[in-house]
């Protein structure tokens, strides 16, 4: 009984052994293939890594957009515009009411004579400014919302709807002429980014079965041109998982190739355009800070693209490499 | 059962097979080519385990379709082909590889791989089969010694000569020691003096327990070495004589 046991842990031993050989011969084989024309390999892995480079990039640009928070800064601010001639006794009131809100973080009152001296700083009028015999502006209020963070997720359209609400409040008091908020640029954001979203989802579906296809070709060529060798190995006892194995690792090494090819065009084109934009964004906001594809994103990319290769090469000997041995 | 061997020195049973038992039996066999070509028509003959035989007949009377559904690498139209017992026809076509391991052919054409070296070329069916690689190269050293080209183990394929070529193959077909070993026209590129020593490895190897079947056109060679003789003549078995008769 233990001998055949130990006999039979002997050949699963053997087997395992086997099995480890085979894969290591396949996968020697599939980076000689690989290496056998570095040119032709390199030119598809350069197709493979564009086009996978277009889905990406626009991911990772859409990333970086993400960070820029309009509700941060100006974005979170309403403007309310007094009737001209409001009494001081009433501003006062109203603003003490309006600031109680649980939306509003802070509410800062100008008098029309601190907005005129504003304007007169900001606007290069001074001249035009001092003409003036009579002051023209209202009281303006700007509140502070509490931050409101601009997603990219479906539960944005609240977050308009509820400045929209805000609004028509504001504007239900007399003593108030307009409550303004630049809600088009919010909808715009919102609505050019989900557009991004969308596209860049496209993209990558449509450049998925780019690389599936320009892989699947590329083995299909290699299989073509090995007749010969597969022809003779399936004569000497070779299986058909045998044959077929080697260029299953070599679509494997293609999109993981053209994956890395991605990746590194992304981060070289975020490097050479990341100064300018920093600058850009930041003047809009301080704490900007560029963001690459990351380590999640990088693995998602490469065993992704690794994945699709797979594939590619797996039609490809479906295709190709059938009924090698007689019916 | 009554055992009978062909000659004394054929009976060196290895644990999986017993002498005497068929090797290869061909009962009432036919192939019939896709084009039309009826390349064997009703052919019946036995080889025993370690028994060794020639097949000949003119150019095209069927021997290389005869040995290639031996060898698994085609299936006949009609009848039947027995290896080891097992009829072919039953086998399905994933288990094919694994059945043709166990019988090494030494083809007409040689059929090496031009992209890789000598020993690359005989290491194939161990590469397959999943050896290590100690005893590859170890096996592989062995058969190229055998075959007297060890000096060529690093050699492509295109510089080696006609008849080195047909070595290289020949050291292909019996590194892994299969139980049957089928030529077809092993020492067609060879001088005379190679031939014999073929022929002396031939039947060293069944002396050893192999069974061995070598098509050939070279009268002279199989009366030498008075072995059975199956011949073919425009796909029909003519007689199965010793070849002290022939000619
Ligand atoms: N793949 C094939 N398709 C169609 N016909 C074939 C095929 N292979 C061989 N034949 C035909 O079958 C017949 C027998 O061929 P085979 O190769 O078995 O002859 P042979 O005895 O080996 O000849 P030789 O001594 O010249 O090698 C020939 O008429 C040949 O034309
Ligand atoms: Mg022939």
């Amino acid at each position: 009984m233990a001998t055949v046991e130990r006999k039979s842990q002997g050949s699963l031993n053997l087997g395992l052994r086997a099995w480890g050989t085979r894969h290591v011969y396949s996968f020697f084989s599939s980076i000689g293939t690989l290496l056998r024309s570095p040119l032709g390999t390199l030119m598809t892995v350069a197709v493979l890594g564009i086009a996978m480079a277009l889905p990406l990039g626009l991911w990772v640009a859409l990333k970086n957009l993400q960070q820029v928070n309009p509700a941060a800064e100006d974005i979170s601010t309403i403007s309310v515009f007094l009737n001209a001639g409001a009494k001081q006794a009433k501003v006062d009131k109203l603003a003490a009411e309006i600031n109680a809100w649980p939306e509003v973080e802070s509410l800062k009152a100008l008098s029309p004579e601190e907005a005129l001296a504003d304007f007169r700083k900001n606007s290069g009028f001074a001249a035009a400014v001092d003409a003036l015999a009579d002051n023209p502006l209202p009281w303006v209020f700007e509140l502070k919302l509490q931050a409101v963070d601009i997603k990219l997720e479906s539960h944005n359209e609240t977050v308009a709807q509820q400045i929209e609400r805000l609004l028509i409040r504001l504007e239900s008091f007399p003593e108030i002429d307009f409550a303004q908020y630049d809600l088009q640029w919010l909808e715009r954001l919102q609505a050019i980014m989900g557009l991004g979203a969308t596209i860049s989802r496209i993209l990558a579906i449509l450049f998925g079965f780019a690389v599936i296809f320009v892989v699947g070709n590329t083995i299909r060529l290699d299989i073509q041109n090995r007749r010969e060798e597969i022809e003779v190995m399936s004569l000497v006892g070779a299986t058909e998982a045998f044959i077929r194995r080697p260029f299953l690792y070599t679509g494997f090494w293609y999109g993981l190739l053209g994956g890395l090819v991605a990746l590194t065009l992304v981060s070289l084109s975020l490097a050479l355009i990341g100064g300018p934009l920093e600058r850009l964004l930041l003047s809009y906001q301080s704490d900007f800070q560029l963001l690459l594809p990351g380590i999640n994103g990088s693995l998602l990319v490469l065993v992704g693209g690794g994945l699709l290769g797979l594939f590619g090469g797996a039609l490809a000997v479906r295709r190709h490499l059938n009924n090698l041995n007689p019916g | 059962m009554v055992v009978v061997c062909g000659h004394s020195l054929s009976c060196f049973p290895s644990p999986s097979e017993v002498c005497g038992l068929s090797m290869i039996r061909f009962e009432r066999v036919s192939k019939r080519y896709p084009g039309g070509v009826q390349a064997l028509s009703d052919v019946s003959f036995h080889l025993e385990s370690g028994e060794m035989a020639f097949l000949t007949g003119h150019s095209g009377a069927g021997k290389s379709t005869l040995l290639r559904l031996i060898a698994l690498l085609d299936r006949a139209s009609r009848g039947q082909v027995f290896l080891q017992g097992r009829n072919l026809a039953n086998i399905p076509r994933r288990k094919l590889p694994l059945l043709r391991r166990s019988v090494g052919v030494i083809f007409q054409d040689h059929k090496l791989l031009s992209d890789k070296t000598v020993f690359d070329n005989v290491a194939l069916p161990l590469l397959i089969a999943g050896w290590r690689y100690q005893e590859i190269s170890k096996r592989v050293r062995a058969a190229l010694d055998q075959v007297d080209l060890l000096r060529k183990e690093r050699v492509m394929p295109v510089s080696l000569s006609g008849g080195e070529q047909q070595r290289v193959g020949i050291a292909r077909a019996i590194v892994s020691n299969p139980p049957v070993l089928l030529a077809d026209e092993p020492t067609g590129n060879l001088d005379p003096d190679l031939s014999a020593d073929l022929m002396t490895l031939f039947c060293r190897l069944n002396e050893l327990g192999t069974t061995v079947l070598i098509a050939s056109h070279d009268i002279a060679l199989i009366q030498r070495l008075q072995r059975r003789v199956l011949v073919l003549e425009q796909g029909k078995i003519l007689n199965q004589e010793a070849a002290g008769s022939l000619g």
